[in-house]
């Protein structure tokens, strides 16, 4: 299993979120955070904002699914044709144990059908 | 080291702080998050199709609704993985779905920004 870490556009993430449900990938977590990159924020006359708001939406998925995971979340993602600035950072990592807290079943990279951060339903 | 990195229900976040404290992992870092999973069940718009009102029924398996959770990252020596994890099951489980996950994850390296001491020391419980 992998975990792909995704910070993207706060505009874009219903993109995202819509593009990775239609590929078979609906588990995923969100939060909303701030941050900056390589350009240093944004300067806007004397003043510079560096600390943008972006959303890290997080999914772990089988090894075998990566690739194709990252590029549903890159075509989202990207802004115009070619994309441009502030368009995100993907970072792909190592899961070692996935556990299902309903069942308490560890899952296993065959048998999981896919395992997302976040077990929705029920009363919340 | 291991991050331990569980999704959980909301309602349960005072029962795991208590659950991890009486078992020996006083600390970690917990965040609001919103998620969704495989099985995602709308269930105002599933009652609504039920009474087949059309708005509902065209909603029917379009599930973009996000739901609030709490997100805790705890880190641990390997040795007490196991404990943490047990920990969580037991004190989130009500066996429904949305109950959560829990990922491990490897840590390369940590540190303690108040001494510098790195590795398991950084971990220890003073």
């Amino acid at each position: 299993m992998v975990m792909v870490r995704a910070i993207v556009r706060p505009e874009k993430t219903d993109a995202v979120l819509e593009a990775l449900m239609d590929a078979g990938f609906p588990a995923v977590t969100k939060v909303s955070v701030v941050g900056r990159g390589k350009q240093r924020g944004i300067k806007i006359g004397e003043i510079t904002y560096d600390e943008l708001p972006k959303e890290l939406l997080i999914t772990v998925v089988k090894s075998k699914d990566k690739d194709y995971v990252i590029k549903t979340i890159m075509q989202a993602a990207r802004s115009g044709s070619s994309g441009s600035f502030g368009d995100g950072k993907i970072f792909v990592s190592p899961v070692e144990e996935v556990y299902t807290v309903s069942s308490g079943v560890k899952d296993e990279d065959d048998l999981v059908a896919q395992a997302g951060a976040a077990d929705a339903g029920g009363e919340g | 080291m291991k991050e331990v990195m569980a999704i959980i229900r909301i309602n349960m976040i005072n029962k795991t702080k208590k659950a991890l404290a009486d078992a020996g992992i006083p600390s970690f870092m917990a965040r609001e998050c919103l998620g969704r999973g495989k099985g995602v069940v709308d269930f105002s718009v599933l009652r609504g199709a039920e009474k087949g009102y059309e708005e509902a029924i065209s909603q029917l398996g379009q599930t973009q609704r996000l739901i609030p959770k709490r997100w805790l990252t705890i880190v641990v020596p390997d040795k007490l993985v196991r404990r943490t994890v047990e920990t969580i099951i037991s004190a989130n489980q009500t066996g429904k779905a949305g109950d959560g996950k829990i990922f491990v994850l490897p840590i390369a390296e940590v540190y303690r920004v108040r001494t510098g001491e790195a590795g398991d020391r950084a971990l220890d419980e003073a």
